[in-house]
């Protein structure tokens, strides 16, 4: 049975640890109206979730 | 604006993943109503993300974010009573009679219910208008790129749609479904941060009552007369227009949106289906119309932002790609471009898949080829997915040619359109209407709808026949258009239904209202019954309106 929680975890996990990476060496690259560095916080946070989807798809069924 | 190395990293993964999904799911097709209707296999979660998330396309999102910056919180109008209570009365109401009946999709609902002339006029109508539609938002997203990245408009067009086919063909709608719920999700993740630094950039939600005229922060307070606000539109216009006719027209009768909830696995969850995605469609304006407002607070105090101008006036189909632009450096700036990809993927293939169905199910099987093997409609399928892929990028060509063309089209199927909730209103809970009635009355319906447009004036549009009236602005013209397409078609029905033979009420078991046995859901706990969980939607859509009043 195809879990979708499997795949978009996976999508999120990777593009959460390419914009953390990028965040993180580029860290002085931010865009003209701000110097949050959003690359850094959304990567974390999609790291969080991709792995929260791939845990939920481990513990029970969908 | 100029993409780098990481932000193409970005898309081309989004790409690799739709494709895998796609390829995964090709497995699971075996029959026509694998392919076309994914036969009732969808968990409840993954039906009501794909039922918002086939109505957020690209087009709807740059609108809602140019609204935000020309209406202000009005806009939200469009969720809050344009699309909650029409969410809640197809999931409580109507779903019974989708899910129940032995229709495959919306039209063959009406040939069940009525007959075969209102069903080929619904089907014929709705399979141009998904063609047209999904061109148009074509279209739009190839002159975007062109203008913002240099890429060609052939090269936008022709890749996004080649990608969209390929899912679509490979797993059906299984495969659109699963990953308009991914879509959903980079939307969401996409345009959110966007949100945050833009509202926290102007000072917070107060900074920007503070900076705005109160019209722009404040959704009903200007609505006692068109002329006090931005929309032109005054509340009974908006209720009876937008929340009403419009509204119910499209969530309760729209196969697009009514098609995944009919791929849940139990009636249960079918009714559950807009129930549950009502809880995310209230949060949407905040993604999308809140950051609007904050580039019209934000241009006001000299922050350097500016909405590009046009004309005498904004641009403002520009305020969310350009917010994009001066708030997220590379790396989120390509998340943001693909969350906009992926909102024109789930429309586009919300468009196809229900396009292939119909032409499948209620053209060429009814009309064309009715007694094949099930492998020929397959087949049929999965042509139908290519031919109307084709068909889309042909009218995204003639979109670019004509443009004119394509507003008299879109003005057309709002005519056809606008009086569609009358029929299925009537036909659901009035036994007594006839076929003949809602033929002639969704004729009338339109025909109202085309007379009204011809002796109105609004921002010189209309007025084609004689202008007898002018309306403060387009949106109340549309509505009004509405109100009498929708009022012509529900008096014209009852007429004529009176003056025939009503159908015996044992040829309309399961279709309508009293003589269809209700599902029972005593025994789910509370959280999964669709009357408590309508409830709770319609108490958190009333504190929203109030919050905001």
């Amino acid at each position: 049975m195809f879990d979708l929680r499997v795949p978009s975890g996976l999508f999120f996990l990777l593009l959460g640890l390419v914009l953390v990476a990028f965040g993180a060496v580029a860290g002085d690259a931010h865009a003209p109206l701000s110097t949050v560095n959003v690359n850094l916080y959304t990567g974390a946070f999609m790291i969080l979730f991709g792995v929260t989807l791939l845990w939920l798809s481990k513990r029970k069924p969908s | 604006m100029t993409l780098h190395f990481v932000d193409y990293v970005i898309l081309a993964l989004y790409f690799a993943f739709v494709l895998g999904i796609g390829w995964f799911l090709k497995k699971r097709v075996s029959t026509s109503e694998d392919f076309l209707t994914s036969k009732h296999s969808m968990p409840l979660w993954i039906t009501s993300l794909a039922f918002l998330a086939a109505n957020m396309g690209a087009l709807e999102m740059i609108g809602m974010a140019g609204s935000g910056a020309k209406y202000g919180m009005m806009t939200s109008h469009f969720y809050w009573i344009g699309a909650i209570p029409a969410m809640i009365f197809v999931g409580v109401f109507m779903m019974p009679f989708y899910y129940g009946s032995r229709a495959r999709s919306v039209p063959e609902y009406l040939k069940l219910r009525f007959d075969e002339k209102t069903r080929g006029f619904n089907a014929i109508t709705f399979a141009v208008m998904t063609i047209f539609t999904s061109g148009i938002s074509m279209y739009a997203l190839g002159i975007l790129f062109q203008a913002l990245f240099g890429w060609s408009f052939e090269a936008s067009v022709l890749t996004s749609a080649a990608i969209v086919l390929a899912y679509t063909y490979l797993g059906g709608l299984a495969s659109a479904i699963y990953n308009e719920v991914l879509q959903f999700f980079l939307i969401v993740i996409g345009f959110a941060p966007l949100a945050i630094l833009a509202v926290s950039k102007a000072d917070g939600w107060s900074g920007m009552r503070e900076r705005l005229d109160p019209v722009f922060t404040e959704a009903w307070r200007h609505m006692g007369s068109a002329s006090a606000n931005p929309m032109g539109v005054e509340v009974f216009g908006l209720v009876m227009g937008l929340a009403f006719v419009l509204s119910f027209g499209y969530w309760c009768t729209n196969y697009l949106v009514v098609q995944r909830a009919m791929a849940a696995r139990t009636m249960t969850d079918a009714r559950n289906t807009p129930l549950v995605g009502a809880f995310p469609k209230m949060l949407i304006p905040f993604i999308v119309i809140v950051p609007g407002i904050a580039a019209l607070a934000l241009m006001k105090m000299g922050s350097g932002y500016q909405i590009p101008p046009k004309g005498g006036s904004y641009d403002y189909d520009m305020v969310l790609i350009t917010l994009m632009q001066q708030f997220y450096p590379s790396g989120m700036l390509g998340v943001g471009i693909t969350a906009l990809m992926a909102s024109f993927m789930s429309g586009m293939a919300g468009n196809v898949t229900a396009f292939n169905t119909v032409w499948t199910y209620d053209i060429y099987q009814s009309y064309i080829r009715k007694d094949a093997p099930d492998s020929h409609y397959l087949w049929m399928g999965r042509m139908a997915t290519i031919f109307g892929t084709a068909l889309s990028i042909g009218a995204a060509y003639l979109a670019r040619s004509f443009n004119n063309m394509m507003d008299f089209l879109q003005l057309i199927f709002g005519f056809v359109n606008a009086p569609l909730f009358a029929t299925f209103l009537l036909g659901m809970f009035w036994k007594r209407t006839t076929a003949n009635g809602a033929f002639v009355g969704l004729l009338s319906g339109t025909f109202a709808a085309a007379v009204t447009h011809g002796v109105t004036v609004a921002e010189g549009k209309g007025g084609w026949l004689s202008p007898m009236h002018q309306f403060p602005s387009g949106m109340a013209q549309n509505f009004w258009v509405a109100i009498w397409a929708w009022t012509a078609c529900f008096v014209v029905t009852i007429l004529v239904s009176l003056t025939g033979k009503p159908r015996p009420a044992e040829e309309l078991r399961g279709l309508v209202y009293g003589l269809t046995a209700l599902p029972a859901d005593e025994h789910e706990p509370w959280y999964r019954r669709p009357s408590q969980l309508a409830i709770l939607v319609g108490i958190g859509a009333v504190i929203l309106n109030i919050l905001f009043w």
